[in-house]
């Protein structure tokens, strides 16, 4: 479903974030990418949907290149890839409703989101997506008035209106606490389930990155260090990963075994 | 919270929840409503001729034709006389605002003095805010007479609720550390004010002096409305009594180019003094080796960050 | 505290000497003072100011005040007065209105944030300038003279005043919006004006619309001096007695005018405040 080849990116800076990487994800698969920040994490999942051009290398979904110089053609790419985010990225000041409009922009006319007014498919899709993350009875409350862990599910519903066929998240229980972020991650892995999405998902912490993944994808220094089913990941993978032993910071139970 | 265990019990839940009826939004609509209705209601009402309207794109053509075609290189001399007497009303008249302003800015910050005294100075402010430069100039001109002086006085006098308004601003947002370490150190009030306080905000207030020094330049167009010297009496004479619109056009290009000018220097002035000496935050040159994070990773394209514009105050 | 003497020092550091002003506060005091003084001089590019003259002057007879001391109360019940205070009010609303529409997508453009492109910004940007840099009285002339006299030249030059202010204000708060709306709007495959509708017009509306409502009262108070170049308004009022010399009458149509503006001010701050 995704595949990268030889996919290399040097910021302006002259940083390297990613160094040559392969990689190739089945169709339905819930992929976990660990490594320390500043590993490429981010990098890797923006590159899925042009957010961040490679400067070498390709990178597919389905059969299209992704290329952000093309506009028309990224736009496409975009609207069959969700994405969810850290900080959620929600517009506050607005109800949760017109948030998961968003991700029916691709299919509005310009002129009608001009107006803000949406189809009534739309509404119904977007309707649908709140009650898939079960949230559908704060349709009509700004954004502002929800928790942390609400406006996680939110961002999760925009994703999911875009009717996707991919879904990039990028730490997505990062600024959540320890129970709302094990919610998240199991409505992740059952939507991924229920709707045979494709996940991309970056995770610092290793007993949620081990408790959900199908698969685990190891990134050091930009470069891919590890590729494994999640169950075979153990302390010395981890300690490979992160080039480091590990400590209480890089599990979400600070008590956690591991 | 709890999260399905079954499919079967998330099926019911999802029963159980029902969607939101579409909440009426009154305040948006009350203010759609005014909105209308002062719109249309004044279009409806105000005295303007219908001709007024369907001549206006032929006549301003005509008119910008006549005033740009070929420049009257002669009348620039005079024009940038002219607007240099303009810009001294504005110069002068901002800094009589800032001398008079100052004391009442303090009197109006609410961390510094009680609410009776802080209530009182901000009515004074607002006295000044609310009467338009054209009273005052017309007040001064048995005392001064039709003379750039009385344009920089009432300029001054009219600046002083606006920059003492945003002054005060300042101050109530100053560090209140050292305002305590004079307390501590037995300070009366004054030197408090003295030692303390205006340290931390004379720069902040000497940007918002030359802010308000870019507003008077347009200000003191007013001038002309009773003819008291400057770019604006020179272009109310050009266009309404000589109809010598090529000097007119002329004139106008002086004072567009130099009140630009003007702008850009004492921009980067009010940018220097608030940021200090170093430069604006180099694009990608502090960021770049921080991918993870969630931080939104530099794309090539449009500079991402911008320098700011000075203080984000009203005018 | 003075005659305190201090003892003598026997600490082995050297005491640093108080560091010289920073070189830029030195030569912007300088400079400060300079401009100052080369303008108040009385001089071929200086406007003469003489602080001594002026407190000489203030003896002077004054029938402009002398006409505020018995103030013509029953000039605002007059016809043409009260057709004054209405006709500014329609110019500000009909202004700030059509003002506020055209300022939006400008002031969108006229940011980093909010231009698609480097071009559009830079030329956005300059216009904007271009606007901001001329006078509305100089609006209200050159209107005045292409189209006549009235309300109508009057509502030209505050709607180009308004585009100035709201445009300007405006912009400025663009470039400082969470970003990460507009990252998931590229996400979710949206162009740049879907971008600019969903993810940043929401965010700026409330300062867009306080800057609005503020500029209203710019406009009210602007109103007053356009009547001076014949573009209708209360300013009309205000010339036409000026110029016969009917101080107290003037008088009393600025103190009333006084009291709208300070009113149109209180209420629309509140609403700001119910705004933000």
């Amino acid at each position: 479903m995704i595949t990268f080849e030889h996919a290399s990116v040097t910021y302006p800076g002259g940083v390297q974030a990613l160094k040559d990487v392969s990689l190739t994800l089945e169709e339905g698969e819930f992929v976990v990418i660990v490594g320390l920040s500043g590993a490429g994490k981010s990098t890797l999942i923006r590159a899925v949907n042009g957010l961040v051009p490679l400067t070498s290398g390709t990178c597919r979904v389905g059969d299209q290149v992704v290329d952000p110089t093309d506009k028309r053609a990224i736009r496409a790419l975009r609207a069959e890839v969700g994405m969810i985010f850290q900080t959620h990225n929600l517009v506050k000041r607005t109800t949760v409703l017109n948030n998961v409009l968003m991700g029916r922009l691709h299919r509005t006319a310009t002129w009608r989101t001009l107006l803000g007014t949406y189809t009534k498919e739309d509404v119904e899709i977007a309707m649908q997506a709140l009650e898939r993350v079960e949230i559908v009875e704060k349709a009509y409350v700004r954004a502002s008035n929800l928790s942390g862990g609400q406006q996680q599910r939110v961002g999760i519903a925009r994703a999911l209106a875009q009717q996707p066929k991919v879904v990039l998240a990028d730490e997505p229980t990062a600024s959540l606490d320890p129970p709302t972020s094990h919610i998240v991650m199991r409505d992740l892995k059952r939507i991924c389930r229920e709707l045979n999405i494709t996940m991309l998902v970056n995770l610092h912490f290793l007993d949620l990155a081990r408790a959900y993944a199908d698969r685990i994808v190891g990134l050091r220094a930009g470069e891919l260090v590890y590729d494994g089913p999640g169950a075979e990941a153990d302390e010395t993978v981890f300690r490979d990963i992160y080039g480091r032993s590990l400590t209480a910071d890089d599990v979400l139970e600070k008590q956690g075994t591991l | 919270m709890n999260g399905p265990t079954t499919d079967e019990q998330a099926r019911q839940r999802l029963e159980e929840i029902t969607r939101p009826e579409k909440p009426f939004n009154r305040f948006k609509w009350i203010v759609t409503a005014v909105l209308l209705v002062m719109f249309l209601g004044s279009s409806a009402t105000v005295d303007v001729q219908l001709g007024q309207i369907t001549a206006l794109p032929e006549r301003t053509v005509f008119y910008l034709g006549l005033m740009f075609g070929p420049p009257d290189l002669g009348e620039i001399p005079r024009a940038t006389t002219a607007m240099i007497e303009s810009l001294g009303m504005a110069w002068i008249g901002t800094m009589i605002g800032a001398a008079l302003s100052f004391p009442l800015a303090f009197l109006a910050a609410t961390n510094l003095f009680s609410k009776p005294i802080v209530f009182v100075a901000r009515q004074i402010l607002n006295l000044f805010r609310a009467v338009p430069e054209i009273v005052f100039l017309i007040m001064l001109l048995p005392v001064t007479g039709l003379t750039p002086v009385s344009v920089a006085l009432a300029l001054g006098i009219s600046s002083i609720g606006t920059l003492g308004k945003l002054s005060a601003e300042v101050i109530e947002g100053i560090d209140h550390g050292p305002v305590e370490a004079a307390d501590a150190a037995g300070g009366g009030r004054l030197q408090r004010i003295r030692w303390s306080v205006i340290p931390q905000v004379i720069p902040e207030i000497v940007a918002l002096w030359l802010y308000r020094f870019e507003i008077n330049i347009r200000n003191s167009a007013v001038a002309g409305a009773v003819g008291a010297g400057g770019i604006g009496t020179l272009l109310i004479r050009q266009i309404s009594q000589l109809r010598d619109w090529a000097a007119a056009g002329t004139a106008l290009a002086v004072m567009v180019i130099l009140t630009l000018i003007v702008d850009t220097i004492s921009g980067r002035v009010r940018r220097r003094i608030i940021r200090g000496p170093q430069r604006a935050v180099d694009i990608g040159a502090d960021e770049d080796d921080d991918d993870g994070g969630g931080r939104t990773p530099k794309v090539p394209g449009p500079a991402p960050t911008t320098a700011g514009n000075g203080p984000l105050a009203p005018i | 505290m003075t005659g305190a003497t201090a003892p003598p020092t026997t600490s082995a550091f050297r005491r640093p000497t108080k560091p010289p002003p920073p070189a830029f506060a030195i030569w912007g005091t300088i400079g400060f003072i300079a401009v100052t003084l080369l303008f108040a001089w009385d001089w071929r590019y200086g406007i003469g100011f003489s602080p001594a003259e002026i407190i000489e002057n203030l003896g002077r007879r004054n029938p402009i005040l002398e006409g505020a001391r018995n103030l013509d109360w029953s000039t605002l019940a007059s016809p043409t007065v009260i057709a004054g205070f209405v006709e500014t009010f329609q110019m500000a609303a009909i202004a700030t209105i059509l003002g506020g529409i055209v300022a939006l997508p400008l002031a969108l453009l006229n940011s980093v944030t909010g231009a698609p492109n480097r071009t559009v910004y830079v030329l956005v940007k300059n216009f904007n300038s271009f606007i901001r840099a001329i006078p509305d009285l100089i609006y209200a002339v050159f209107f005045v003279a292409a189209i006549g006299r009235g309300a109508m030249p009057g509502i030209l030059a505050l709607f180009f005043l308004s585009v100035a202010v709201i445009a300007k204000l405006t912009s400025d708060i663009v470039d400082g919006i969470d970003p990460g709306p507009i990252e998931s709007a590229r996400a979710s495959g949206a162009t740049h004006t879907q971008m600019l509708r969903t993810a940043v017009l929401p965010q700026i509306l409330p300062g867009y619309t306080s800057f609005a409502l503020y500029t209203f009262e710019i406009n009210l108070r602007g109103s007053a001096v356009l009547g001076f170049v014949g573009a209708g308004g209360i300013g009309q009022v205000f010339n036409n007695y000026y110029q016969r010399g009917w101080f107290d009458r003037l008088a009393a149509v600025v103190v009333g005018f006084f009291v709208v503006v300070f009113i149109v001010d209180r209420v629309s701050i509140a609403v700001r405040k119910r705004l933000l």
